[in-house]
């Protein structure tokens, strides 16, 4: 016969009622997916019901290490009545010790997590043991409950009016262990302590200036002349100090990231806060680091180069710079409200305009508009000074290959932002106003965004490259006492380079479902881009035959420069071959590759680039010795750090990731067990790295205040910059009587031709203009 | 990467050599070859035979590089249903069906009879596997649990088979990355995408997700599981 009808239904309806029991006490994780933690057991409604109420109990409020504890649980209220078949169950999670069960009542699902049984769920209250910790932990405990309506009717399902509740405990071993703060708030702390360490220095360089007259009589006209100045020497300072403080900035959230990524499975920061630190690291340190550093050289070399006074649109230049400041406060502005841009700097469509990213990206987005008009404006001014402003006797071919490095920078930067800009502002307004250029359903593009991205980005890391290759040639042929090996081809290698930047951005995009042929023409010229990059390398290798290499500082930086260069070249010559992009795309053999050009090659020819021309901008020699030591560390802890990358990279640990797993004998993970080594040795790498531009920075302000006065002309260089004083006056050259300028300088010609000869690329440029004048001259 | 090792000796060598031979020496007056002087140009220092050696020699140097990596790239994006490399959709009712039958040549470009079809589709923040019509000895898919990745799903593939994977994202852009295959590819909303899974080698491995997709992007994962 079996059992009858009824018995069965009775039956299916318990496991029933005990399978919604146990459902939600395995999402009640307080740390598991996401939603979970508010919501907790949404199965009987969303919301904790205030009729249930649960306890704990038996907790002491500081346990001994290792002592077991009996801990009861247990709830009352709700619909649970005596006589209902089922009661109650519960959830009990803690987040350290371990739990074991007592009787057949409750089941232990693993140690952290203890549940009731089929035979527990006629009580409300149950028995577990729980085992302290052996050393000092903040513990906490999570308790999910739950009172049945146990009629078991089976109509509705048998769980209709169950409702739950939540109880938190936290207790703590003997000796009381800080909670770990948010990153967030460490991070604010520690820019805010950066900021008034920063306005210390300041104010004490203000006293030393004049120790007499330290009071506000005097500091406000000082502090207002350097908001309003539009000199091109003051702007140049307030763009290297801007970019020296977010170079702190960003290097401090790379520390962030190295802590996280330091171990196998870090819980330092969650995956929410790591995409947030990296899209903001990426951020500052390409367009509030490394481009204001750029335009703080461009600022003062430039005219002093070109024997220019000023810069041709000084009013322009101070809203360049003035833009800046409150681009970043833009940039940053999502923090505060807990949800930072978290798109990568790349910011890839669909994801950047999607409802999942944060809402700071809105603002991050409106942050970078301001810097492209920023760097819109930059462009104009040097492109207009240097074609217009050059000293006598300056032809196009007489430039120092720092300025013309600035100049093919610029017009790099100038023809592709508008596309960044133009992308920006569609994402902006995808995410304000709900146009739909990026959304897909509504027809957008997936593919616009990484187009219009990339055309800019390719070309903006040669922007940000090319002027460290001016700095590099200037102070290589200085400190080689020659003239720079191949001056021509350096012109027209650097300006090759600029060219063939706009036709390679392909390549960040092999894997992005573009088609194979532009894929196939994108491979052929990122190759390409080697064989300008090679000639300029030669040419500086070349440039040392024969001299007499002086050792300096500055020689050591552009030396390490040239060998870090060289590999973070080599290394980008795997990218364009597809077979092997495919399997690195994406992954750190891509980090080790950027960061070796970027840091390698941008940050080691500014630093040069600082230790070179230091002296002239503050009349003050900078301590070689501390800086033999800067570099000394720097460049073993920047290869300790970047280094081991390519292999991380090769294994297969990809980008952007917050955590990564290595196999063991327990667990498959991503990466072979060395992997977890290797993390370990980068992150002390970076912090010894990050560590060693401290003693740049001293470096700066001791000899500011007490190094040896600087002679105008202290390394034998032979362009304008060295013929004023150091540091120079205002204006930089001559004179203005209020019609005409008067003792601007005029540069000879030690080869043998007429220095007023115009060369290959002046003719270029007066065939593209209009003939003054009607003669027939112009048309052949 | 034979090559990559020549040019960094080459450029290593040059610079350690020239640092260290033509540095100056202390107290000593100072050569001023090219004549400099503030304000004046200095006299040319160039070689027109040397910086043309080193355009055309790294030029010659990359066109070869190009060529020897295009058969390679023809591999990995091979163009449907094309003869040279894996055929045509496999015809599972004709007679002569044998199965991909894969070969891998000495530079490990793989050549098949013919290719099976499956489905893959990327959502934040899970992967889908579909085997579409494929028997169960050729294509499985589960799920399983990783002790570090929680439940993940995971494809059957079988060794010495070639399978074409039709692509699309049903929201932002994600890119499975195959890690014992070293091959990835975009997956896209609203736009199918192809990748080309060649199987030699049987075992477990990784397919992780390389393209940014937002909170979970990192544990995002999935199984490769290659039998015999």
């Amino acid at each position: 016969m079996g059992m009858s009808k009824r018995s069965r239904l009775a039956v299916v309806t318990l496991l029933f009622v005990a399978a919604t029991m146990v459902a939600p006490a395995a999402q009640s994780l307080p740390t598991g997916i996401a939603g979970v933690k508010d919501s907790g057991c949404n199965c009987h409604g969303a919301v904790v019901s205030e009729s249930v109420s649960a306890s704990i109990g038996g907790l002491p409020e500081i346990y001994n290490y290792s002592e077991a504890y009996e801990i009861v649980v247990s709830f009352e209220g709700g619909p649970s009545e005596t006589g209902n078949i089922n009661q109650g169950g519960f959830h009990l999670w803690v987040s350290d010790g371990s739990l074991a069960v007592n009787d057949a009542t409750s089941q232990l699902f693993n140690q952290n997590e203890v549940g009731h049984t089929e035979a527990g769920n006629d009580q409300t209250s149950w028995v577990v043991t729980w085992t302290a910790p052996e050393t000092d932990k903040n513990v906490e405990f999570v308790l999910h409950v739950n009172s049945v309506n146990g009629d078991a009717d089976g109509n509705g399902g048998g769980s209709t009016g169950d409702l739950w509740s939540k109880a938190v405990a936290s207790i703590s071993g003997p000796v009381v262990v800080l909670d770990a703060a948010d990153p967030f708030v460490v991070l604010t702390v520690l820019i805010m302590v950066s900021a008034v360490l920063l306005s210390i220095t300041l104010s004490y360089i203000f006293y030393r200036t004049n120790p007499d007259s330290f009071d506000w009589e005097t500091f406000a006209p000082w502090i207002a002349d350097w908001l309003t100045s539009t000199d091109h020497k003051k702007i140049g300072t307030l763009y290297t100090v801007q970019g020296l403080f977010f170079l702190g900035v960003g290097g401090i959230m790379a520390m962030f990231i190295r802590i996280q990524l330091a171990v196998p499975g870090n819980d330092f920061l969650t995956q929410d806060q790591y995409n947030q630190f990296f899209t903001l690291h990426g951020t500052t340190m390409i367009f509030l680091a490394a481009m204001p550093l750029i335009n703080g050289f461009a600022n003062w070399i430039v005219p002093l180069q070109i024997g220019a006074p000023d810069l041709a649109l000084p009013r322009i230049n101070a809203m360049s710079f003035w833009l800046q400041p409150f681009a970043a406060i833009l940039i940053f502005t999502g923090i505060f409200s807990g949800g930072g841009a978290d798109t990568g700097w790349t910011g890839y469509a669909p994801y950047v305009v999607s409802q999942t990213a944060h809402v700071g990206t809105t603002m991050w987005a409106a942050g970078q508009i301001m810097l492209v008009a920023s760097s819109t404006l930059t462009g104009i001014n040097f492109l207009t000074t240097i074609a217009v402003m050059r000293a006598e006797g300056m032809g196009w071919m007489h430039m120092p290959l720092f300025t013309w490095s600035i100049f093919i920078a610029n017009v790099m930067l100038f023809l592709s932002i508008p596309a960044f800009g133009i992308g920006l502002i569609q994402v902006f307004l995808d995410r304000v106003i709900g146009t739909a250029f990026y959304d897909i359903s509504a027809g957008g593009d997936p593919l616009l965004w990484s187009h219009l991205f990339w055309y800019f980005g390719h070309p903006e890391v040669y922007v940000v490259i090319v002027p460290a290759f001016g700095v590099i040639s200037e102070v290589m042929a200085t400190s080689a006492r020659r003239s720079v090996f191949g001056y021509r081809s350096m012109v027209y290698a650097m300006a090759g380079i600029g060219i063939v930047s706009f036709i390679v951005y392909g390549h960040h995009m092999f894997t992005s479902g573009m088609s194979p042929t532009l894929r196939f023409v994108t491979m052929l010229t990122t190759m390409l881009v080697a064989v300008p990059t090679g000639i300029k390398i030669f040419n500086w290798l070349m440039t040392m035959n024969g001299g007499s290499l002086v050792y300096r500082t500055h020689t050591l930086w552009a030396l390490g420069f040239i060998l870090t260069f060289t590999i973070g070249g080599i290394s980008g010559m795997f990218f364009p071959s597809v077979a092997m992009d495919l399997h690195l795309h994406e992954s750190y053999f891509v980090i080790a590759h950027f960061h070796y050009v970027l840091v390698g090659g941008t940050v080691f020819g500014l630093v040069s680039g600082i230790y070179y021309w230091f002296p002239k901008a503050t009349g003050k020699m900078l301590d070689e010795k501390l800086g033999v030591i800067h570099f000394l560390v720097g460049f073993v802890s920047y290869n300790a750090l970047f280094w081991p990358m390519h292999r991380l990279g090769v294994w297969g640990m990809t980008r952007r990731h917050h955590t990564y797993f290595i196999t063991t004998e327990e667990a498959m993970g991503s990466l072979p067990a060395e992997a977890a080594g290797w993390n370990m040795l980068i992150t002390v790498s970076g912090f010894v790295f990050m560590g060693s531009f401290f003693i740049l920075v001293a470096n700066m302000i001791i000899s500011s205040i007490r190094g040896e006065d600087a002679p105008a002309d202290p390394w034998g260089g032979w362009s304008f910059e060295w013929m004023t004083s150091s540091p120079p006056p205002t204006p930089s050259f001559g004179h203005f009587d209020g019609e005409k300028w008067s003792g601007l300088p005029r540069l000879k010609d030690a080869n043998d031709h007429l220095a007023n000869e115009p060369g290959v690329v002046s003719r270029w440029f007066k065939r593209l203009m209009v003939p003054d004048e009607d003669s027939g001259e112009v048309s052949h | 990467m034979l090559w990559s090792i020549v040019v960094s000796v080459i450029a290593f060598g040059w610079l350690f050599h020239h640092s260290f031979w033509f540095r100056s020496e202390d107290g000593k007056e100072l050569s001023n070859v090219d004549g400099l002087a503030i304000g004046v140009f200095p006299l040319h220092n160039d070689d027109m035979r040397l910086e043309v050696t080193w355009t055309i020699l790294p030029f010659i140097l990359i066109i070869w590089l190009t060529y020897v990596s295009w058969a390679p790239i023809d591999n990995m994006w091979a163009p449907l249903d094309d003869d040279e490399y894996h055929g045509s959709e496999c015809d599972y009712a004709s007679a002569a069906y044998t199965g991909s039958n894969n070969v891998m040549d000495s530079k490990g470009m793989v050549t098949s009879d013919c290719y099976h079809l499956i489905e893959i589709t990327g959502q934040q923040w899970f992967w889908s596997f579909d085997c579409l019509e494929l028997d169960e000895s050729l294509c499985y898919t589960a799920t399983d649990t990783l002790e570090v990745y929680g439940s993940v799903p995971v494809l059957g593939l079988k060794k010495g088979e070639t399978y074409l994977a039709l692509m699309e994202s049903e929201d932002v852009t994600h890119a499975p990355w195959f890690l014992d295959l070293f091959t990835k590819e975009d997956v896209l909303q609203g736009q199918q995408t192809l990748l080309w899974l060649p199987i030699t080698d049987s075992g477990d491995s990784m397919i992780l997700c390389a393209e940014y997709c937002g909170d979970a992007h990192s544990v995002m994962s999935g199984v490769l599981a290659v039998h015999n």
